[in-house]
C-alpha cells in the first residue's frame, strides 16, 4: 500500500478487504493520514460485512472527505452491493460511483 | 453498539433517527445470512424464551395487573416452543418454494426494517412470537411497547436479542423504544419514518388505525367480538369446559375469545347447568344490568377498558352481585334484539353473554348480528357434532378463523388445539380492515420473488390415421367395417356421379341412407336436420363426400349425433392459446367420419376445423379441435376431374395459401415446414399444366395431394392474416374463399417479410424468421440458388422473398388467377366504403393469431389498400 505517482497524481494502490469486514482496518485508518489524493478499497475478495464493518466505511468516507481525500471502492460482489444499497448511507452509495442529487446519491 | 434509547436527553429525533439507523444497518446486513445461520439464531432466541417465559409472565402481570399470570406463561410457550416447532424447518432463505411443474422457483426477499407494536395485553408473548418470526424472515424490528407494558415488553425483547446476538445475529436487529412520556411520540415519528418498510401493528384500535394512515405498508389487526353457536348436536359437558378454559384464559384478555353464545334452545338447560356446576355465574336480568354497567363504557358504548383482563370476582363486586370467590365466569342472557344489547361487544374479560334459538337458521342469524357488532374477518366459534351445520355456520360467517369443538381462544392462538398456524396476530381481512385474514406468521414478513423459467413448449402434431391415397382409392369402401352408414354430401355430387361411385362401392351387408342437400355455407340448421335423421337410422359410420362446407358440417354433425347437449356457439368461443382455452369438447367420438374430398383447395378431410354459418348473427362460427379429425381420408383424384377451370384455380390458390401461411405461422415446426414446402411445389408444378389439360388425372392427383398436405400443415400450424383478410373480404362481397386468398397473398407476403412494428408475443416464437422461411421456400421451389446450408445475407433474403412474390404472381398471371381485389369484381367505390367493416371484421378473425406479426390496425388496412390495385410486380 505505498502511495506511487500517477500521471502527476499522488495516488494509492487499492487496499484490498479480505473475507469478512466486521470491524476497522487500522492500515486503512493509517493511509488516509498519508493519501493526498484518494483511497481506493478492492472488495473482489469481501466476502462479509458486519454492522460494525459498515460503520467503520461509513466513518472512513466522513473522515476522508474532512481531509480532502475521495473514497472510491472497486470490484464489489453483488452480496456486497446489496449490503450498501439497503444500508442505504449516502457516504457508501457515492464511494460506489452513484451520481448525487439534490436529495443524495441516487440508488 | 446502543440497542435501546436510554439518552434521555437526546432529542426526539435523535432517539428516532438512532433507533431507525441501527435497524436498517442491521437489516442490510442479515441479508447476507444464510438459512443455517438464520435457523441457528432462531434457536436459540427460542431456547432464551422458554427459559424466562415463567419470568416474563410475572413481569407482564405485575406490570400490567392485567389477566393471570399462568396464562400468560402458556402465552410465552405457544409464542416461542410451539411457534418454534411450526417454523423450524421452514425455508426463509434463498429458493423457499419450488413449482417443478410450472419451471418456477420463489425466492425469498427481506422485507427490512419492521416496527412493531406490542399490545398491553399480550406484552411478552407477542414480543417472543415477532422477534422470533422477524429473525427467521431475517428482518430487523423495533419495538414499540404500550406504555402501561412497557418494561416487560422491553425485557422479552431484550432477552431474546441477547440470545440471538451471541448466537451471532446482526447487531441492532431488535431495538425497542424505551418507556417514557414520549414514547407515543416516539412511535408516530416512525411511522411515517422512510426508512420503516412495515408497520406490524398489534394494539389497540387507534394504533392500528394510525398505522393504516402512515402510508406505510401495514399489517394490522382488527378488533374481535366473537360469537361461538352452540348447536343441539354439541356434547355439553365438553362444550362447557371449553368455553370456561378459552373465557377465563388470561382472565379473557385474547382477542378471539367467546364473547356471545347463541345456545340451541334445546341443548341450553343442560349446557347452563353445567357451567352452573363448573362454577360460573348465570345472571339474573336484573344483574346483567349491574353488569353491562360495569363492563361497558356508557361513553364509548365498548368496553370498560378498566375490566379489561379482571378477575370475574372482581367485576362481579363492582357491580355489586354477591358471588363466590372462585367464580369462574359471569354469564349473562342477552334479552330483546340483541343487535340493541349493550353486551353484545366485545368484552375482553370473564363475561359472556348468551341467546336462545330454535334452529340452525335462527342460531347463524344471531351469530351474524355478533359477528357483524365489531368482529368481522376476527373470530367464530361452532359446537356441533353435525358437519352439515359446521360448514353452513362457517360458510355464513365472515371470520378469518371458525373454530371447531374447541376453545376459540386458545384455539385461534393455533398449534394447541388445532393446526392453525401459530400466532399471537390475527389478521381480520377485509372485514376488520385488515390487508390478511391469516394468522400472521413468518410467510406475512418477506417478500416473495418469483423466478419463472420460459414456458417449454411441446409441438404435437395430430392428423387422420388413415389417408387411403391414388387415383382409384374410393375402392377403399369396399373393405369398411361398417353394418350402417350415413352420406352426406351435396347436390352436386349426385350430378357428377360422386354419389353413385360411392354407394356402389360400400358393403353390400351395409344399410346406407342419404342426405344430399349440404349447399354452400351450411348452417346449423342442416345440423339439426342431418342429426335428426341419423338419430332414426342410428349408423355408425358417416361418409362425408364434397367440398370443404360437406365436409366442414359432417365435422359438426357427427360432434351433435354424438354429444346431443353440446351448445354450438360455447364451442365456437375465440381463444388465444388453445392450451388454455375455456371450452372442453368431448374426448373421444363414437361415431366414424370417413371424409372423401372433391375439390382439392381446403385440406378439410385432415384438419381438426369447421366453420358452420350462425344465421341469426350473420357470421360464420369456426370450430377448433382435435376431435373433429376424421378417422379416414380417401385422396382419389378421380372425384375432381370433371372440377371445373375456374373452382381448380381458386382452390389450388387456397391450398397453396394455407402452405404459405403455414410455413410462416407462430406454429410452424419442421413437421409442417415439409408439408408446406412440397405442397408449394406439387401446386406450382401440377397447375399451369392441369389448366391446360383438365382431365389429365395424374396433374389431378399431384394438385389432391397439393391439398391434402397444405391441410395438414394448417391442421397444425394453423393459418395468418391473409385468411383473416379473405375471411373479411369473401364474406362482404361474396368472393369465392381461395379466390379472396389470392387476391391478398402478394400483399400478405411482403407484409410478413418485414421487420414487425409489433413482434407477437408468444413463447414458442422466440425468433422472428418469417422472412428467412419465404426464402426457404424460393429455395425449395428453386428460384434462388441454395447456398449450401449457409446463412444467407440480408439482402439475399430479401431478394429470394422477392423471387417467390413473383413466381406467385406469375403463377396467377399464367392461370388467370385474380391476384387483387379489383379482379374479383369490386368497384372502387364499395371496396373505400367498405373498408373500415373490412378492418374491423379482419382485425377480430382467429387467423392473425398465428401470424408471424402482430397486425396494427393501420396495417390492416396498408393490406387491403395495396391489395385493391391489379398487380405489377415486374
Amino acid at each position: 500500500m505505498s502511495p506511487s505517482k500517477k500521471g502527476g497524481t499522488t495516488t494509492s494502490d487499492p487496499v484490498r478487504i479480505m473475507g469478512s469486514l466486521d470491524r476497522g482496518k487500522v492500515d486503512v485508518d493509517k493511509l488516509i493520514a498519508q493519501s493526498k489524493n484518494e483511497i481506493v478499497l478492492d472488495f473482489a475478495t469481501c466476502t462479509f460485512i458486519s454492522v460494525e464493518g459498515l460503520e467503520w466505511l461509513e466513518e472512513l468516507v466522513i473522515r476522508a472527505a474532512s481531509s480532502k481525500l475521495e473514497v472510491r471502492f472497486e470490484n464489489i460482489p453483488p452480496t456486497i452491493y446489496k449490503v450498501f444499497k439497503v444500508a442505504h448511507i449516502d457516504g457508501i452509495l457515492k464511494a460506489c460511483g452513484a451520481p448525487s442529487s439534490r436529495l443524495g446519491p441516487v440508488c | 453498539m446502543v440497542v435501546s434509547v436510554t439518552k434521555q436527553d437526546l432529542s426526539l429525533d435523535d432517539r428516532v433517527e438512532d433507533l431507525i439507523r441501527q435497524a436498517r444497518l442491521a437489516a442490510a446486513v442479515f441479508t447476507q445470512y444464510s438459512q443455517e445461520q438464520v435457523d441457528r439464531i432462531v434457536k436459540a432466541m427460542t431456547i432464551a424464551a422458554i427459559q424466562n417465559a415463567v419470568m416474563l409472565a410475572q413481569a407482564a402481570h405485575e406490570e400490567t395487573r392485567m389477566g393471570c399470570a399462568e396464562d400468560k406463561v402458556l402465552k410465552n410457550y405457544v409464542a416461542s416452543e410451539f411457534f418454534y416447532n411450526q417454523i423450524r424447518d421452514k425455508k426463509t432463505v434463498g429458493i423457499i418454494q419450488e413449482f417443478t411443474e410450472d419451471n418456477m422457483v420463489e425466492i425469498s426477499e427481506p422485507i427490512g426494517v419492521i416496527l412493531a407494536l406490542a399490545p398491553v395485553t399480550n406484552p411478552t408473548s407477542t414480543v417472543l412470537f415477532k422477534s422470533i418470526a422477524c429473525a427467521k424472515t431475517r428482518n430487523s424490528v423495533i419495538f414499540s411497547p404500550h406504555l402501561m407494558a412497557a418494561n416487560a415488553s422491553n425485557l422479552a425483547a431484550k432477552i431474546v436479542y441477547e440470545a440471538a446476538l451471541a448466537a451471532g445475529a446482526p447487531t441492532g436487529f431488535i431495538s425497542w423504544v424505551e418507556k417514557s412520556s414520549r414514547l407515543r411520540k416516539e412511535t408516530e415519528q416512525m411511522m411515517v419514518h422512510p426508512e420503516v418498510d412495515l408497520i406490524f401493528a398489534t394494539g389497540g384500535t387507534q394504533m392500528v388505525k394510525a398505522a393504516y394512515s402512515s402510508g406505510k405498508p401495514a399489517l394490522g389487526v382488527g378488533s374481535g367480538n366473537t360469537p361461538v353457536y352452540v348447536h343441539k348436536t354439541a356434547r355439553v359437558a365438553s362444550t362447557a369446559m371449553d368455553i370456561i378454559i378459552s373465557k377465563t384464559f388470561d382472565n379473557g384478555t385474547e382477542c378471539p375469545s367467546e364473547q356471545t353464545l347463541i345456545i340451541d334452545r334445546e341443548v341450553a338447560p343442560d349446557l347452563l347447568a353445567e357451567f352452573k356446576r363448573l362454577g360460573c355465574h348465570v345472571c339474573s336480568l336484573e344483574e346483567v344490568e349491574k353488569v353491562a354497567s360495569v363492563a361497558i363504557d356508557e361513553r364509548t358504548g365498548g368496553m370498560n377498558y378498566r375490566m379489561v383482563g379482571q378477575p370475574a370476582k372482581k367485576i362481579a363486586n363492582e357491580a355489586g352481585l354477591d358471588v363466590p370467590a372462585s367464580t369462574k365466569m359471569l354469564l349473562c342472557p342477552l334479552e330483546g334484539d340483541i343487535r340493541k344489547h349493550k353486551l353484545a361487544v366485545e368484552k375482553l374479560m370473564p363475561v359472556l353473554g348468551f341467546v336462545l334459538v330454535d334452529s340452525v337458521d335462527q342460531g347463524i342469524n344471531r351469530a351474524l348480528d355478533i359477528n357483524y357488532a365489531g368482529g368481522t374477518g376476527h373470530t367464530a366459534g361452532v359446537f356441533s357434532e353435525d358437519d352439515d351445520v359446521v360448514e353452513k355456520f362457517a360458510e355464513a360467517i365472515n371470520a378469518g378463523r371458525v373454530i371447531v369443538n374447541s376453545p376459540t381462544s386458545i384455539g385461534g392462538l393455533g398449534g394447541v388445539y388445532n393446526n392453525l398456524n401459530t400466532t399471537l396476530s390475527f389478521g381480520c381481512g377485509t372485514g376488520g380492515g385488515n390487508i390478511t385474514s391469516d394468522n400472521v406468521g413468518i410467510k406475512n414478513l418477506m417478500n416473495y420473488k418469483r423466478v419463472p423459467r420460459r414456458k417449454h413448449f411441446t409441438f404435437a402434431f395430430q392428423t387422420v390415421k388413415n389417408i387411403y391415397v391414388n387415383p382409384g382409392t374410393l375402392d377403399h369402401l369396399k373393405s369398411i367395417d361398417t353394418k350402417s352408414a350415413f352420406v352426406i354430401t351435396s347436390p352436386s355430387a349426385g350430378k357428377r356421379g360422386h354419389l353413385s361411385m360411392t354407394l356402389e362401392r360400400l358393403p353390400a351387408d351395409c344399410k346406407v341412407e342419404v342426405f344430399s342437400d349440404v349447399g354452400p355455407e351450411p348452417d346449423f340448421s342442416i345440423v339439426e336436420e342431418v342429426v335428426a335423421a341419423m338419430n332414426r337410422c342410428r349408423p355408425d359410420t358417416i361418409i362425408a363426400l364434397g367440398g370443404g362446407s360437406v365436409l366442414d358440417a359432417a365435422k359438426v354433425i357427427r360432434l351433435f349425433y354424438d354429444y346431443p347437449g353440446l351448445n354450438l356457439k360455447e364451442l365456437a368461443v375465440n381463444f388465444l392459446d388453445f392450451r388454455h382455452r375455456i371450452i372442453e369438447f368431448p374426448k373421444h367420438m363414437k361415431t366414424k367420419l370417413v371424409a372423401i374430398p372433391t375439390t382439392s383447395g381446403t385440406g378439410s378431410e385432415v384438419t381438426p376445423f369447421a366453420v358452420i354459418k350462425d344465421r341469426e348473427e350473420h357470421r360464420k362460427l369456426s370450430l377448433v379441435d382435435e376431435t373433429l379429425l376424421p378417422n379416414v381420408a380417401i385422396i382419389d383424384a378421380n372425384l375432381t376431374r370433371s372440377l371445373p377451370v375456374d373452382v381448380t384455380r381458386d382452390t389450388a390458390f387456397d391450398a397453396l395459401t394455407h402452405a404459405v401461411e403455414a410455413l410462416v405461422s407462430t406454429f410452424a415446426s419442421d413437421y409442417t415446414d415439409g408439408l408446406a414446402l412440397e405442397s408449394m411445389r406439387l401446386i406450382f408444378e401440377a397447375l399451369p399444366a392441369c389448366i391446360i389439360d383438365p382431365d389429365d388425372v395424374v396433374l389431378r392427383h399431384k394438385l389432391h395431394n397439393a391439398a391434402c398436405l397444405a391441410g395438414m400443415a394448417i391442421g397444425n400450424a394453423s393459418v395468418g392474416v391473409n385468411h383473416a383478410l379473405a375471411h373479411s373480404l369473401g364474406a362482404r362481397f361474396d368472393i369465392p374463399h381461395g379466390r379472396a386468398n389470392s387476391a391478398v397473398l402478394l400483399s400478405t407476403i411482403e407484409y410478413n417479410a418485414r421487420i414487425p412494428n409489433k413482434f407477437v408475443a408468444i413463447s414458442n416464437y422466440p425468433v422472428w424468421i418469417a422472412d428467412r422461411k419465404y426464402a426457404r421456400a424460393a429455395q425449395f421451389l428453386g428460384l434462388v440458388p441454395e447456398e449450401d446450408g449457409k446463412p444467407l445475407s440480408p439482402e439475399a433474403v430479401a431478394a429470394a422473398v422477392k423471387a417467390l412474390r413473383l413466381a406467385i404472381f406469375e403463377l396467377g398471371t399464367e392461370t388467370g388467377q385474380p391476384l387483387s381485389i379489383s379482379e374479383c369484381g369490386v368497384s372502387m367505390a364499395d371496396f373505400e366504403k367498405e373498408l373500415p367493416g373490412l378492418v374491423m371484421v379482419a382485425a377480430n378473425d382467429m387467423a392473425i393469431k398465428t401470424n408471424p406479426r402482430y397486425t396494427l390496425k393501420d396495417e390492416f388496412v396498408e393490406l387491403f389498400v395495396s391489395s385493391y390495385p391489379r398487380r405489377s410486380l415486374k
